[in-house]
């Protein structure tokens, strides 16, 4: 007496069902025990698979696969021809900022580096840090850094995004430090053809992430720089 | 986000699935290894703005049925020496080797392939019937119609008919 099939019942409880023929199943089910009885045996079913797998990804990564996630994200912009990516500049920001993100890695090159990891985490030092401490990029002066913009930080805070013949990233204040957000590798040697304006994409995506409302003028950088960054 | 962040995002995802494949959670994890490192060599073959997870799921698909092939080839070439020097603890060795094993995963085991891997993806894995087909190359008809003969097997294997 009834036109519902198996495969409309495993439908229902796929949720796959359109609501007609779900309206439909469900006014033969509500007449026939046996029909609702296969629907409750298909539900439960379900349940039991879902329910018998769900601890697993609920369990922590293992080890040996997050180290090879890992291992592979840190060789991309330091070992990995990378001619075939068409949009190359936005992986190597990325593999840059998830080196920075997982933590992994001494960058510094030395105790006299531009960087060096404390606590845990990169901060700037040397003339890095001097030129993120007193340099204003509304007033550029000739120097191995360059100060991109000055800006607010979602959740409070100001960075500096900078740029250099080695090194070019993102900095933001953390106490007395500069923490270092993103680091890449810088402009090269100043070459006549390459324009001075030309910011970095990779640099350009990071302020877009951290950036709350417009980056400083150049009164709201001084005061700033006044102030100590705070 | 990184290719490999955006993957270790769904990392817990595709053990999961991984494990309803396998016969067991170590297979699960050595499958799941195999399909990670296939992905990072195939990296390229990746088109960003695509859905990552689906991708996954596909290799994984490939690397559990190659290495189906390759178990059932070896199997057949080892199984007469085997059989010969393990009469009757082969069963013992098998129990001490992938212990606790629970119905569930006993059931999913006995069920062909190409139905197992259509009820991981739609009952374990949530994939709808449209998505599931995709991952699978198959039409949507076929789909439901394992789909169908999966979950009769399960239901006479688990004992869930009322």
């Amino acid at each position: 007496m009834t036109d519902i099939d198996e495969a409309m019942l495993i439908a229902w409880v796929d949720g796959e069902l359109d609501e007609v023929t779900r309206r439909r199943v469900d006014r033969a089910v509500a007449e026939d025990p046996a029909l609702a009885q296969r629907l409750e045996t298909h539900r439960r079913l379900r349940a039991r698979l879902s329910g018998h797998y769900a601890p697993v990804a609920a369990e922590p990564v293992p080890p040996t696969m997050r180290s090879l996630l890992e291992d592979s994200a840190k060789l991309v912009p330091f070992a990995r021809p990378a001619p075939r990516w068409r949009n190359w500049s936005i992986g190597g920001a990325i593999a840059a900022s998830l080196v920075l993100g997982l933590g992994i890695g001494r960058i510094s090159d030395g105790p006299a580096g531009p960087v060096t990891v404390s606590n845990g985490v990169m901060v700037a030092q040397g003339q890095l840090a001097s030129a993120l401490n007193g340099q204003l990029a509304s007033a550029q002066q000739e120097g191995p850094v360059r100060i991109g913009l000055s800006f607010q930080r979602k959740g409070g805070g100001w960075c500096r995004s900078f740029e250099g013949s080695t090194l070019s990233g993102v900095a933001c204040r953390e106490g007395e430090d500069w923490q270092v957000e993103q680091l890449i590798p810088g402009t090269g040697p100043a070459t006549d053809y390459r324009q001075a304006s030309s910011t970095d994409d990779r640099i350009t995506a990071t302020v877009e992430a951290l950036i709350e409302g417009a980056p400083a003028d150049a009164a709201e950088e001084a005061a700033a720089k006044a102030k100590g960054w705070r | 986000m990184s290719f490999e962040s955006d993957l270790l995002a769904i990392l817990p995802r595709l053990r999961r699935f991984a494990a309803s494949l396998s016969r067991d959670r170590a297979d699960g994890d050595d499958l799941c290894q195999a399909a990670l490192e296939k992905a990072l060599r195939a990296r390229d073959q990746w088109q960003p703005g695509t859905r990552l997870d689906s991708w996954m799921y596909r290799i994984m698909r490939n690397v559990w049925i190659d290495e189906g092939r390759s178990r059932q080839r070896a199997a057949r070439t080892f199984a007469p020496e085997e059989a010969g020097e393990h009469v009757g603890h082969a069963g013992d060795q098998d129990v001490e080797a992938h212990v606790m094993l629970s119905d569930v995963d006993r059931a999913m085991h006995a069920l062909p392939d190409e139905q197992r891997e259509a009820i991981a993806l739609v009952l374990v894995e949530g994939l709808s019937y449209k998505e599931a087909s995709e991952v699978l190359g198959i039409p949507m008809g076929t789909l439901t119609s394992r789909l169908v003969r999966g979950r009769g097997a399960l239901i006479e294997l688990l004992g869930e008919a009322a």
